[in-house]
């Protein structure tokens, strides 16, 4: 029992450890915490419905789409919202993506109705048996995408030159544009690459969940309990404190009462910053005076 | 006496004094909603804008005060002022606690935690049916104040009044005292402030308990207006209106949160009835302030010369 919890729960982590990912990526780039995120996840679920319903597209086709039309979203957000105040205080900048996900919550309620909506599954492939444990096809798929991801941004931020850019125009953006690099356009480019990483959690997530607008507010909490369990800003640890926040919310869930379920990484948030704030393998941050 | 500006607030609480003589009992409502949330941008004003705190606390302190007061009345058959007085205190209690986590991370690690906080809370409201009765709601019974009933609109609008005022000037008062510079000196820098001699911890944990103290009486007044209270009513979308108070208002203005309090509290009774529509309509506003007027109502009103001076430190 205890091996099937720990693999359901990697599987359902493998989404926090995705949405964390997004997020710890547009943080370390731009130092926005995008509190938009889990709305992000939940509007491009949304696109999909929308695109398999109204229209009648090929699942491949829409789960396409939606990552083209959150790449849009998230490069439009930047230019429209952030760009303007990129001077003003942290707390304003994290302000206006909580206005974001306000308003994205609100565009969807409008639109569906607080209704709680479905999709038929997208891979219906058998389960893979490891002896007693079953692997759902689902499970098979997120875990897939999320290690491919997780490597591919590895390389690109830590090995490539793409990278090393990256980390020049967060530290220094103006030494950064003074060598050519078009700062502005980058955190673009970033903010569309990150609400695309939404889209493909929000692919994965939506013929096995349900749909309603405030799906997102969940994700984003748990997606903050990977980011603290594993240190904010590290990639590896986002990813890591995504998979064991999975598997945290299945054996809490299972040993100690399925409410547990819901507030597992409520309890995580709070108990890592005050005893750990640096997450597991964090080191504490010196700030210079 | 001799400057005629110094008549200005008296004067004006007597004219708020005056509409229940003439207005409907619907309107009446809507002007008892009105002062509540004046309260509640006020005590989240100290914390977002005058400290520079970015917490996410702040529905969950107005339900601490409102449940406390529920349960007080309800289960334990105080009368209305112990009861308040008791939410005043818990909820201040409950700030301090929340402030804990500010004095060690940074800014979004508070926003983070106290989000989670917020969250755990009200599953607390929805789970702990023996103290809350959950989800059905705790019911309110009518109040009373040395002998004069509160049990309609227009009686607890003067009391409302009263407490309004008070938080008003206390708060402004405070703001200007020693502490209250202390806490603005904080905000913008916290190791000049410290080499200054304040002590920038305790100065934040008193800021939070203040706005615990102020949010918890505005809870107390909204348990007493709606006469049933219910988990729902301290959610996300909760936080989204209080947030909306402030910043339309104005950070760091305590005026400007009651200009932001007079101006938005009609509008959810407007907008209640198109799903999403007031999400929408407050996130837009939040986004059109955050672009075009970061300085709010209170940037507008400073344009009034005889409302000037008592804009930002009262």
């Amino acid at each position: 029992m205890l091996a099937q919890l720990v693999v359901s729960g990697i599987g359902q982590g493998s989404i926090y450890a995705l949405v964390a990912l997004g997020m710890t990526i547009l943080f370390r780039v731009t130092t926005v915490v995008n509190f938009a995120h889990g709305e992000l996840f939940m509007f491009s679920a949304f696109v999909i419905y929308l695109l398999l319903n109204a229209f009648d597209v090929p699942y491949l086709l829409a789960a396409l789409a939606a990552i083209l039309v959150l790449f849009v979203l998230g490069s439009v957000v930047e230019r429209v919202l952030m760009r303007p105040i990129r001077h003003a205080p942290h707390m304003a900048l994290a302000m206006m993506t909580v206005a974001l996900s306000y308003l994205l919550r609100g565009v969807v309620r409008m639109g569906w109705g607080g209704d709680v909506r479905s999709l038929p599954p997208m891979f219906t492939f058998d389960p893979v048996m490891l002896g007693t444990v079953v692997l759902a096809a689902q499970d098979i798929v997120t875990i897939g995408a999320t290690l491919l991801l997780v490597a591919g941004f590895f390389v690109l931020l830590q090995r490539s030159r793409f990278g090393k850019l990256a980390q020049a125009a967060t530290d220094s953006p103006r030494g950064a544009a003074l060598i050519g690099l078009n700062v502005p356009g980058f955190h673009r480019t970033m903010w569309g690459v990150a609400a695309a990483m939404a889209a493909i959690a929000g692919i994965l997530v939506a013929p096995v969940t349900l749909l309603y607008p405030d799906m997102g507010a969940q994700v984003l909490v748990r997606a903050f309990a990977a980011m603290t369990l594993g240190g904010f800003g590290n990639l590896g640890g986002a990813v890591a404190g995504g998979l064991l926040m999975g598997v945290l919310e299945q054996l809490a869930g299972f040993y100690v009462s399925t409410a547990m379920i819901d507030i597992a990484s409520y309890i995580v948030i709070i108990v890592v910053l005050l005893s750990r704030p640096a997450g597991l393998f964090g080191r504490v941050e010196r700030v210079r005076v | 006496m001799s400057d005629p500006r110094r008549l200005l607030w008296p004067a004006l609480l007597i004219l708020a004094a005056l509409p229940p003589f003439f207005v409907n009992d619907y309107v009446q409502y809507i002007l008892n909603s009105i002062l509540v949330y004046a309260v509640v941008a006020i005590g989240f004003n100290i914390v977002l804008g005058y400290a520079g705190q970015l917490a996410f606390a702040n529905a969950a302190f107005f339900g601490v005060g409102a449940y406390t007061t529920a349960i007080c009345m309800g289960r334990w058959h105080w009368p209305f002022l112990p009861a308040l007085l008791s939410a005043a205190l818990v909820t201040a209690l409950v700030g301090l606690v929340v402030s804990l986590p500010a004095l060690r991370l940074r800014a979004y690690y508070l926003a983070i935690v106290t989000l989670a906080f917020g969250e755990l809370l009200r599953w607390g409201y929805i789970h702990a049916d023996w103290l809350t009765l959950g989800s059905s709601g705790l019911p309110v019974p009518a109040a009373s104040m040395f002998g004069i009933s509160l049990a309609s609109d227009r009686a607890r609008y003067w009391l409302f009044l009263c407490l309004t005022a008070l938080v008003l000037w206390g708060s402004a008062n405070l703001l200007r005292s020693r502490f209250g510079r202390a806490v603005v000196a904080v905000r913008e820098n916290e190791s000049a402030a410290a080499a200054m001699g304040i002590a920038p911890a305790l100065t934040k944990i008193g800021a939070f308990a203040w706005s615990g103290c102020v949010v918890g009486i505005a809870g107390a007044m909204f348990a007493l207006l709606l006469g049933r209270i219910n988990p729902e009513s301290f959610d996300l979308s909760q936080l989204l209106l209080h947030f909306s108070l402030v910043m339309i208002g104005g950070l760091g203005s305590l005026v400007g949160s009651v200009a932001g309090a007079v101006v938005l509290t009609a509008a959810p009774e407007l907008l209640r009835n198109v799903a999403g529509l007031e999400e929408i309509v407050f996130s837009l506003l939040l986004i059109g302030v955050l672009l075009f007027m970061p300085k709010g109502l209170a940037g507008l009103l400073s344009r009034v010369a005889v409302l000037r001076e008592h804009l930002y430190l009262g």
